[in-house]
């Protein structure tokens, strides 16, 4: 929201520098992000009398002038007199008129923002000296003629009081001296007011007051303008017939019109194409200027449409039909909805509400009688309007922050009054006044009185405020209040223009906005000293955390979204997964399914940076499409997932993997607990796609399937060029939460263990579960009391020829009273081994 | 176990394939087979032999032959690609089988157990590190952790924080939203704040308030804005959210709270300031800023040479907020903040790159 200085000064005094102000706005109003200093751009403009402009000897076209500028200018070369020649080529340059001077040295301020900036000089041309030049409207920046130079009236009203006399500023004579503050819109969503500039003036001055002092009737009210101010009543007006309806009274809460006749289209006055240019608009003609100005300076937008456009002499407001089309000023057409609100005439659309005009009612030079529309349409319906067609405008960007819909009258009669003022019209119709179906027009507020106490404001700010203080806050910014009949309470009644007073609440901010957040006590909340409960599924994370990095794995994170080529390549298929609808970037299309392909995704990068050896984990969730959770939304597979590879090494990774799993499981109390079985997949594990059957497993821990562990399949290696020694693993956090348990501990003994190893020759397909599992059966079966026995693995061994292994487990025997003898050990081994001969007997062939 | 730890039978029928020798009576394309079968070991792209310049070179030659050698000729070229392309299939169904391992086993055979990597080679990451910290500080100052979701609704982002369907602030989230749709036909989104706990926590520990306790609850995690990445933008990064619910609670106290655990962060005495802001969730609303912990407020990089960061947003719960959760705002008070975590971080280890985060690259992870 562009704000100028120079218009907040015509409303309330501001005695300190640029840099305070805009301190104290960030401080009570909201972020300035940007001022601009239009002063230095127009510093050099100086306002002349042409005293002659004679034929050039030599050009037909070109006028040499001599101009007076009071001698304002230093460094300049002038005749006897004093004065300055200048060769201008404008047609409508003649003695006496007042101009606009570019001395040599200034620079165009069209050309001020450029790189190289075009700055002036004396010049000879075809023969004479010509000082600088006599500027148009385009070198000034302050419209698109070039037809001729700018002529200043000095007859003509302005708001600045500057003497125009040869040699003023032409800055400071049309407000170009200014300072535009910029603040952020955002800060505004909830403050339609503050789009116009009548809304921050009234904010600067209530924020510039200090406290009222000990006396109540300090009266810091702002002055609102009386044409805002005080309610108008409006002539009958008759000359043209007019017809006006209000179809959609729900999302049209006030829908006002009036036919103005006689209307002389020109361009604007000087000063005002100066204030619209200032704020960052463009200039058109004096009828559409004026309604651009009334909106840049009170938010409200309006339209004025050409009355003889209108067939049927009639406008109005209704929702458009389905698949109806229309034309806009932007020279574009839109497909409307059943939710768009559209202005119409007679027989069809001439506007989409609150969004923007359309080309077949325009404003032209011919035109001759209009007719202005001041109404409020519903935010919402607008916003949606706008962001489903991609239409962004000043208009726009008002309603949809809901205008109060009680300022319309008082907006459209000041918008007559200057269009008789400018364009000579006079009303030809009745001022139709269409209201909606949301409360009374004449309402003075739209929040009606609201009770509230000082102590409601105070324990919700920590402020000690007494109600006078409270009162003379709030009038600052033009709410009314006063105590009640007991005294306790402050009614407080929002001025008509503030939409967002609704609560006790928003009082609370405005008083609390007022006074100023940073005078407010700082005091830390009393607890009492009960412990905050511990998250457990963020101390397991920690726990996770600190297992794998000390195990010598990386932490990563990366994103929750993944391009579809990256499914694919890791063998899972899109359709499985939510899609994003409005991604910016191309590598966002879907949420990932699983983390370990964005983890694929990250080891070759690595690879290729130098890194031979490494683990990377992620700690996150995969979601898989129409799975929902209890409250309806889509489950969330939290896990931990890792990628383990090394550059250097060849055989079976799955085994390095399958070591970091234990290494976690061990942490959490599982290590003794944990089987694996094949890995299978199918419409179940798909989504797992990535790993290798055959060398693959599900991680079971108490019969539930907790995650799977295996190296990849070939095609996975190859699409994210993995080495050939890579494998990883997945583990349910959810599962891992459910079951993991304090560490099985063993009492120590006091008596040294007797270690003795077994080695079984076994057939192929005995796998080294079921020999470990048999070792533990016979032992617990065989075992003394008070004794104890623990089974490390120790080797597996296959010849180059035959399917045999040889399976040698380490035996650690501990008794807790005594030393046991080798032959004591020595029995229990020979009875595992004879459990196995019977168990697995090995044909004699191998 | 059923399975062997040999090659199948499937992957020897498929070597035999890869063996095949055919003979082609043309001698061109005889000697351009001998080539191109010695080329094809050597390829680690196997489709690329397709693309051979002596493929390509007998196709065209095709064209240029007298009618009467054209067919037989064009017969044979094409047999040869397919006899490549026969290579080619049976090349990557070789892949796909690999002998099956006996995965009950702690170790390959003939083989050591592996052991785990270096312990000093392993590391966790930034972030996580500091939201350790983050949630050490508040746990301190008596405030549980609640975690968030990755994929939400609209009520929980939106409607639940007072910002009804159509709001204009909706616009400034820049919310990723899927095609698939809830059961209100509303698309599904991607947190843009932590905020969209808010709800949900304070519906979870309504209880303490009649126990005489405080809400008090942080909720640090992912979020998600669908912006371009730059140096300073990511669409994916990390927010703790605030929430302090419970009688006469003030916004003098949300200031002072803020104060206590920034300093505790930065460990020094810092000087902070509210702006006023506009959210629709809290009423009033803040922008907070810290006066710069690197140079004593006298002006450095990190502040943009203003001597003061603005950090976070924050204020007091709006009522509408609280009464969706069943908490009467004429009983008790709340404020509730969101911090960005990255840029907290950022400043204190002076990283310059918020794309570094999730790039997962070894060299930035390992100096931390």
């Amino acid at each position: 929201m562009k704000v100028s200085l120079n218009i907040v000064k015509q409303y309330t005094k501001v005695d300190l520098s640029v840099d305070e102000l805009v301190s104290k706005l960030n401080q009570q109003l909201g972020g300035v992000e940007q001022v601009t200093d239009l002063a230095d751009k127009y510093k050099d403009a100086v306002i002349v009398r042409v005293l002659s402009a004679v034929k050039h000897d030599n050009a037909d076209k070109l006028s040499v002038c001599i101009v007076d500028d009071g001698g304002a200018v230093a460094d300049v070369s002038r005749d006897q007199a004093g004065h300055v020649q200048v060769v201008c080529g404008a047609p409508n340059v003649r003695a006496d008129m007042f101009a606009v001077w570019l001395p040599p040295k200034s620079t165009v301020p069209a050309s001020y923002e450029d790189k190289e900036p075009f700055v002036l000089d004396v010049r000879e041309i075809r023969g004479v000296l010509s000082n600088g030049m006599l500027a148009a409207a385009d070198e000034l920046a302050i419209g698109t003629d070039h037809e001729g130079i700018i002529e200043i009236d000095p007859s003509e009203w302005r708001p600045y009081t500057t003497e125009l006399k040869p040699g003023a500023s032409f800055a400071a004579a049309y407000g170009l001296d200014d300072t535009i503050i910029d603040i952020e819109n955002k800060m505004f969503t909830h403050r339609p007011d503050c789009f116009g500039q009548l809304g921050v003036a009234r904010e600067i001055s209530a924020i510039l007051k200090g406290l009222p002092a000990d006396s109540n009737d300090v009266d810091t009210r702002f002055t609102n303008p009386d044409w805002y101010w005080v309610k108008p009543a409006f002539e009958p007006g008759k000359g043209l017939e007019l017809k006006v309806f209000n179809d959609v009274p729900d999302r049209t809460p006030r829908f006002m019109a009036v036919a103005m006749q006689a209307v002389a289209v020109g361009s604007s006055p000087l000063w005002l194409r100066c204030a619209l240019v200032a704020l960052g608009s463009k200039p058109i003609n004096n009828v559409v200027d004026i309604t651009n100005y009334v909106m840049l300076m009170t938010a409200q937008p309006t339209h004025a449409y050409d009355y003889d456009k209108l067939r049927g002499a009639a406008l109005g407001v209704r929702m458009a039909k389905s698949g109806e089309e229309c034309s806009l000023l932007n020279g574009k057409s839109y497909v409307l909805t059943e939710d768009d609100i559209v202005i119409v005439d007679g027989e069809g659309i001439i506007g989409l509400g609150g969004v923007m005009g359309g080309g077949n009612s325009e404003i032209s030079a011919e035109t001759k009688n209009v007719v202005f529309e001041c109404a409020t349409f519903d935010m919402y319906t607008v916003r949606k309007t706008s962001m489903r067609h991609g239409i962004f405008t000043d208009a726009v960007t008002r309603f949809n922050k809901g205008q109060s819909r009680l300022q319309n009258d008082r907006i459209l009669a000041w918008l007559m009054t200057f269009a008789g003022q400018l364009s000579h019209a006079e009303q030809a119709s009745a001022v139709f006044d269409l209201p909606g179906n949301t409360g009374q027009l004449d309402d003075v507020s739209l929040s009606g009185e609201i009770p509230i106490s000082a102590d409601f404001i105070n324990a919700r700010l920590g402020s000690k405020l007494e109600q006078w203080q409270i009162g003379g806050l709030l009038r600052r910014t033009n709410f009314a209040s006063y105590p009640s009949d007991d005294k306790s309470m402050l009614l407080v009644t929002a001025p008509f223009w503030r939409t967002d007073i609704e609560l006790p609440e928003d009082i609370v901010e405005e008083v609390g906005r007022l006074y100023g957040f940073d005078k407010l006590p700082r005091e830390l909340p009393m607890r009492s000293i009960k412990p905050a409960a511990q998250n457990p599924s963020v101390v397991l994370k920690q726990r996770i955390r600190h297992s794998l990095s000390r195990a010598g794995a990386n932490e990563v994170l990366t994103y929750s979204f993944v391009h579809e080529n990256v499914l694919r390549r890791a063998g899972q298929d899109p359709a499985d997964a939510y899609r994003l609808g409005n991604a910016l970037s191309p590598d966002l299309q879907y949420y990932r399914l699983t983390l370990i392909p964005s983890l694929l995704g990250q080891v070759h990068g690595n690879v290729k940076a130098g890194h031979d050896s490494f683990a990377l984990f992620e700690i996150g969730k995969g979601h898989t499409k129409d799975q929902l959770d209890d409250a309806g939304l889509p489950k969330e597979f939290e896990c931990v997932a890792s990628v383990i590879t090394d550059k250097r090494k060849t055989g079976a990774a799955y085994y390095q993997a399958k070591r970091f799993v234990e290494e976690l499981l061990r942490e959490f109390g599982l290590r003794a607990s944990v089987t694996y079985e094949p890995f299978v997949l199918d419409a179940m594990t798909k989504k797992a796609a990535y790993f290798a059957p055959g060398r693959t497993a599900s991680i079971i821990v108490d019969g539930e399937r907790i995650g799977r562990v295996g190296e990849f399949t070939p095609t996975v290696r190859q699409n994210f060029k993995l080495p050939d020694y890579s494998a990883g693993f997945e583990l349910s956090l959810t599962k891992l939460l459910k079951l993991q348990r304090p560490h099985g501990y063993v009492p120590l003994s006091r008596f040294p263990h007797v270690t003795q190893d077994i080695s079984i020759k076994l057939p192929g397909e005995v796998s080294y579960g079921d020999v470990y599992q048999l070792a533990q059966r016979t032992l617990a079966t065989t075992l003394q009391p008070d004794t104890t026995a623990h089974i490390v693995p120790f080797a597996i061994y296959q010849p180059p020829e035959g399917a045999a292994r040889t399976i040698s487990l380490r035996i650690e025997v501990t008794h807790t009273d005594r030393t046991l003898t080798e032959a004591e050990v020595t029995g229990y081994l020979e009875g595992i081994a004879a459990a196995a001969a019977e168990a697995y007997p090995v044909p004699a062939d191998v | 176990m059923q399975n062997s730890w040999r090659c199948s039978r499937l992957e020897m029928a498929r070597s035999d394939i890869l063996d095949a020798k055919m003979s082609y009576k043309d001698q061109q394309i005889a000697e351009a087979a001998v080539v191109l079968e010695a080329r094809f070991a050597t390829l680690e792209t196997k489709a690329d032999i397709l693309k051979a310049p002596e493929l390509k070179a007998l196709y065209e030659q095709i064209r240029t032959l007298p009618d009467e050698q054209r067919a037989s000729f064009g017969q044979e070229v094409n047999a040869l690609r397919q006899e490549l392309q026969a290579k080619i299939d049976a090349a990557s169904a070789v892949q796909e089988v690999l002998p099956p391992l006996d995965i009950t086993a702690p170790m390959d055979v003939n083989a050591q157990i592996p052991e785990l990597l270096p312990t000093d080679q392993g590391t966790t990451h930034p972030l996580t590190q500091e939201i350790a910290a983050i949630v050490d500080i508040f746990g301190r100052m008596g405030f549980v952790t609640e975690e968030s979701r990755e994929i939400d609704d609209q009520y929980h982002m939106f409607e639940s924080l007072n910002f009804p369907k159509g709001h204009p602030a909706r616009d400034d989230y820049d919310t990723f939203m899927t095609v698939e749709t809830d059961a209100d036909g509303e698309p599904f989104i991607a947190p843009a704040h932590t905020s969209t706990m808010q709800n949900r926590t304070l519906v979870k520990y309504r209880e303490n308030l009649s126990k005489g306790d405080a809400i008090a609850a942080i909720v640090p995690d992912r979020v998600f804005r669908n912006e371009d990445l730059d140096a300073r933008h990511e669409h994916t990064f990390y927010q703790v959210e605030g929430i302090y619910v419970a009688k006469g609670v003030h916004a003098g106290m949300l200031i002072a709270t803020l104060q206590e655990f920034l300093q505790e962060y930065y460990g020094q005495k810092l000087e902070v300031r509210v702006n006023p802001f506009y959210f629709p969730f809290t009423e009033p609303s803040f922008e907070f800023a810290l006066s710069c912990p690197f140079c004593d407020k006298k002006g450095c990089n990190v502040c943009s040479y203003e001597g003061w960061i603005e950090l976070l947003g924050c204020g007091m719960i709006h009522p509408n907020v609280l009464r969706a959760a069943d908490i009467d705002p004429t009983e008790y008070t709340g404020f509730a903040f969101g911090c960005g975590i990255d840029r907290l971080v950022m400043m204190k280890t002076g990283i310059e790159d918020v794309r570094h985060f999730e790039s997962a690259k070894l060299d930035f992870l390992e100096q931390f």
